[in-house]
């Protein structure tokens, strides 16, 4: 970000007088914001494309009426929760009822800020990306659990502390099944492991074909991951038919715009990181995207992106309607019977492959056959 | 109630899982007491939705009851119609056409492949799998679709008379009910490679609320409930009446498949595969039925003779039973309806004690229970 | 557990999962797999012998109040007068569509079978008193006191001839009171079709008159139950 403030500073002279650190910190707000834009276009069209999905699924026609195709329907629908009243039960803890939206949201939308888009295209390339990820979307666990506690509900109650237990458990996995990319693309920079991914080998440099292990990888950390963001089969935190909505029992209007909101963001994170750290990320096919010219390349490598991640979204979805849901001690049970052992078992197989065949990939040995 | 556990004190709550419930099937309150998320108790609290249509029974004549038959179950509204017809008749020793009762039995074997659809697709919505639903809704839309022919409404149908049913079947009822037949059998293992069989599912279900045969009967379950724990009483072929004893069918039983026998995941499979039965009966009754008149001679202000008369059809969510008693007059003296839900919240307490909240959801399911039923 | 039961439940959880989302995505792309009828551009057909709202064919029907007593939930009320013929004559009739529930009783019991459900079935509205269906659109007042005034001529009539039948003789007497009677009994049928059918418009009719009908015919009820 400063390198990008100092290169606008020495192109527009009307800026010479202003101090350096005014121009990356506005450099900075221009950039939240668009990536705030982003991210609610992103999660109000999510919520569109997630009911249009679940009509085509269940045999009837999802929202139509609203716009072309039903596609203003979540603008509608935006429009209407913040015309709602603002209630707030009479018992409720008013300060924790009011914070806890904000902290879901936090949680969901600061973790959007390392999301590689493209070659050149990230908010900030924190070479902690998939760790600060981590500990960032931890704050959802806390939105949560104050939005349980403050509601003054018992049922709240109860989808807030399933929640907590939840979010916390699945952590282990969804981390662990991450580290294989981690190690072999040596750093925890987002770009890094996507650059990793780069090459000549083209789909096949993708992590997810590297080894049998990061395959499986794949897979847990996407099972994990759809714990962490609250989807069926692991929606119990808001299960709608046992808990009449769970945490978000109390909520209406804007607030509960803002837990449905980072519930998509969350969607679009797992979606991204699975993207980034198995899939290949930004990289074109065949193409070494650094060498096209600065627009195209960022153009090209955003679309790629942007594809294989809205198509994990999609899978999310079909996941969504297919499956029942898991009680809280059998999701429990899964979580740490099945996928920490399996995540672990996993994690020594990486380590011990990257060790014996020093770093290198199925794709990549059968290329050296090639020569 | 404060429990110690070793240092940290504990306290049971509360929790109302009141009359507005996604998942209670209606407008039934459950007064859980839970230790965390395990039920240490759960007082079903019924009432909500009594019309008292046993007092207006006393106030209309027995023709006029027929409307309010359909409200008791409005699910299987065919099955409580007929269930009234026959109560009357053999109150009054009314012979009916051969031609009456097969459209009865079709009908009411209609009824109850619909009201298992939405037994199944209700049970599946509760457990988080919201396709299956709409699924069976669709399925169901067929059966009301030929309903509006036979009798020209979709829910609340007034078929059944006093003597035999209100109208013949318009032409091409029959050959289109054998085409829903042919369309609607393969739907059933499409729903078991979706759902039924789904290992989630199985897990939600198996193993839950098991209800050994001998409770079963102790509590009076009956229905799919009764035969999900293993005991092969069907009033169909056990007490057979009307036409039954012409049609060639097996009576489901669960087998403790997935799980221990007389868990929710049998009385799910028994619901599931009588579907299976129903369609056998439908096409038998189909091929087998005669010509005739639809409706004997009854009079038009109908006094039975002086008695009482107990008479229990199976209906899709049980036995239901009506108690008649008659004092010769036009209006019955008094009606008392038993019905398979009602008798099923007798044994709730019981067999939620250690369960955790989200199987009462999967209990309450597995009862299929309608509160309509229960309330009357 | 043993490892092969642990290995088990991860394939067997993969298989049935693989087999319902290969059900739901034949579904997600198939485009005939949808069945929704986009109410309201399409609407579903009705078939013959809907049970829908009902329709009182006022000229036919012969106020003998069979409807009235076999409707369960009592929404169905008339007024009637005997007119100078010795035959019921409509002075209203009226349909409470919101208590009605479509059951058919009263179309099956009806004599002459002038009431018939038809296939309609939109009538939503915003006050109750717009649900009741009058399908007489004259005011019952107003019929009452004409066929009262009918029948009052045509007792005068009667009484006349009668006078002039016992001055003339007893044979011509026969004859006039019963072309009196077909005369008056033509003028009351002749004046009740040409009161226009407006069943299906009740929103010019005041509440007035929907209040007042239920009193008689639910005394008339009464006391045949009591008997």
């Amino acid at each position: 970000m400063e390198a990008l403030a100092i290169s606008l500073v020495n192109a527009v002279p009307l800026l010479a007088g202003v101090p350096l650190w005014a121009v990356t910190l506005l450099l900075m707000v221009v950039v939240a914001a668009v990536i705030l834009v982003f991210a609610l276009t992103f999660e109000g069209v999510g919520s569109l494309v997630l009911r249009k999905v679940a009509g085509d699924i269940q045999a009837r026609i999802g929202p139509n009426r609203v716009g072309p195709n039903g596609m203003l329907q979540f603008l509608a629908d935006g429009v209407k929760l913040v015309l709602k009243e603002d209630l707030i039960p009479a018992n409720a803890d008013r300060l924790l009822f009011k914070l806890a939206p904000y902290f879901a949201f936090v949680g969901s939308f600061a973790a959007f800020v390392v999301v590689p888009f493209g070659v050149g295209l990230i908010a900030a390339d924190l070479n902690i990306g998939i760790y600060y990820v981590m500990a960032v979307t931890s704050l959802v666990v806390i939105g949560v659990l104050l939005a349980g506690w403050s509601s003054n509900n018992k049922w709240a109650l109860l989808g807030g502390m399933r929640a907590a237990a939840q979010i916390v458990s699945y952590e282990i996995p969804v981390g662990m099944a991450l580290i294989p990319a981690v190690l072999i693309a040596g750093s925890l920079s987002l770009q890094d492991i996507v650059r990793s991914q780069s090459g000549l080998l083209g789909i096949f440099g993708w992590n997810l074909f590297h080894n049998p292990f990061t395959f499986f990888s794949f897979f847990l950390y996407f099972t994990a991951a759809q714990a962490e963001t609250n989807q069926t089969p692991f929606d119990l935190p808001e299960a709608e038919s046992e808990l009449v909505s769970g945490y978000n029992v109390e909520y209406s209007g804007i607030r509960f715009g803002l837990f449905f909101l980072s519930e998509f963001g969350d969607m679009f994170i797992v979606a991204t990181l699975s993207t980034a750290c198995f899939l290949g990320g930004w990289n074109v096919p065949f193409f070494n995207a650094g060498t096209l010219p600065w627009i195209w390349g960022n153009l090209f490598s955003l679309g790629v992106f942007l594809a294989k991640a809205f198509t994990m979204v999609l899978i999310m979805m079909w996941v969504r309607w297919t499956l029942p849901r898991l009680r809280v001690d059998q999701l429990m049970r899964m979580a740490w019977k099945y996928l920490v052992p399996l995540t672990f078992v996993n994690l020594l197989g990486v380590s011990l492959w990257l060790l014996v065949f020093k770093g290198k990939g199925i794709p990549a040995m059968i290329a050296s056959l090639f020569g | 109630m404060t429990t110690r556990t070793d240092a940290l004190p504990t306290q049971e709550m509360t929790i109302n899982m009141g009359p507005q419930h996604p998942s209670t099937h209606g407008v039934l309150r459950v007064i859980l007491t839970t230790d965390g998320e395990v039920v240490t108790r759960a007082v079903p609290d019924v009432g909500y939705l009594h019309r008292g249509l046993e007092k207006i029974g006393e106030r209309v004549t027995y023709a006029q009851f027929m409307p309010f038959t359909d409200r008791l179950d409005y699910l299987a509204a065919m099955n409580c119609n007929c269930a009234w017809a026959w109560a009357v008749e053999k109150l009054a020793k009314i012979e009916v056409p051969e031609r009456a009762e097969y459209l009865r039995v079709i009908v009411c074997e209609l009824n109850r492949i619909s009201s298992h659809l939405i037994a199944f697709g209700s049970y599946t919505a509760d457990m988080g799998a919201f396709t299956p639903f709409l699924y069976g809704i669709r399925e169901r839309e067929h059966v009301n679709d030929l309903f509006e022919m036979i009798c020209g409404n979709r829910l609340t149908y007034n078929y059944a008379r006093v003597g035999g049913v209100s109208g013949d079947a318009p032409p091409g009822f029959l050959e289109k009910t054998k085409e829903f037949l042919d369309y609607f059998e393969p739907k059933i293992d499409e729903y078991n490679n979706l759902i039924s069989y789904n290992k989630i599912f199985v897990h939600r279900l198996a193993n839950v609320a098991v209800i050994p045969a001998e409770e079963a009967v102790a509590y009076g379950l009956t229905g799919p409930n009764l035969r999900g724990s293993g005991v092969p009483f069907d009033l169909r072929k056990d007490e057979a009446y009307s036409v039954y004893p012409k049609f060639d069918f097996k009576v489901c039983v669960g087998t403790g498949e997935r799980g221990t026998l007389g868990d929710c995941f049998d009385r799910y499979m028994v619901r599931i595969n009588e579907m299976r039965e129903s369609i056998k009966i439908v096409r038998q009754a189909v091929a087998q039925i005669p010509d005739g008149p639809v409706l004997a001679k009854v009079p038009r202000l109908f006094k039975p003779p002086v008695g009482e008369v107990y008479f229990r059809s199976e209906c899709p969510r049980g036995e239901t039973g009506i108690y008649l008693i008659s004092d010769g007059s036009v209006n019955p003296f008094r009606l008392k309806i038993r019905t398979g839900s009602f008798v099923a919240m007798n044994i709730f307490e019981k067999v939620t004690k250690g369960l955790m909240i989200a199987d009462i959801v999967a209990v309450i399911g597995s009862f299929d229970i309608i509160l309509p039923e229960i309330d009357r | 557990m043993g490892l092969k039961a642990y290995m088990n439940d991860i394939v067997e959880a993969v298989v049935t999962t693989a087999k319902g989302m290969r059900i739901t995505a034949r579904y997600g792309v198939d485009p005939r797999e949808e069945v929704t009828l986009q109410y309201p551009e399409e609407r579903w057909e009705i078939p013959e012998g809907y049970r829908g709202f009902l329709h009182n064919d006022i000229k036919t029907c012969t106020a003998c109040t069979m409807c009235v007593k076999t409707c369960p939930v009592d929404c169905i009320s008339l007024e009637s007068v005997r007119g100078a013929d010795k035959r019921m004559v409509l002075a209203s009739y009226d349909i409470n569509i919101g208590r009605c529930m479509y059951c058919g009783l009263c179309v099956e019991v009806c004599p002459p079978k002038s009431l018939k459900h038809t296939s309609g079935y939109e009538m939503a509205s915003v006050t109750r008193g717009e649900l009741i269906l009058h399908f007489i659109a004259e005011d019952a007042a107003e019929i009452k006191a004409r066929v009262a005034r009918q029948v009052a001529e045509a007792a005068a009539k009667a009484a006349e001839v009668a006078k002039a039948g016992a001055q003339a003789g007893p044979e011509a007497a026969e004859v006039p009171p019963s072309g009196t009677a077909e005369a008056a009994g033509a003028q009351a049928s002749a004046k009740t079709a040409e009161v226009p059918l407006s069943g299906t418009k009740p929103s010019d009719v005041s509440s007035e008159s929907a209040k007042a009908p239920v009193v008689e015919p639910k005394a008339a009820k009464e006391g045949e139950n009591k008997e």
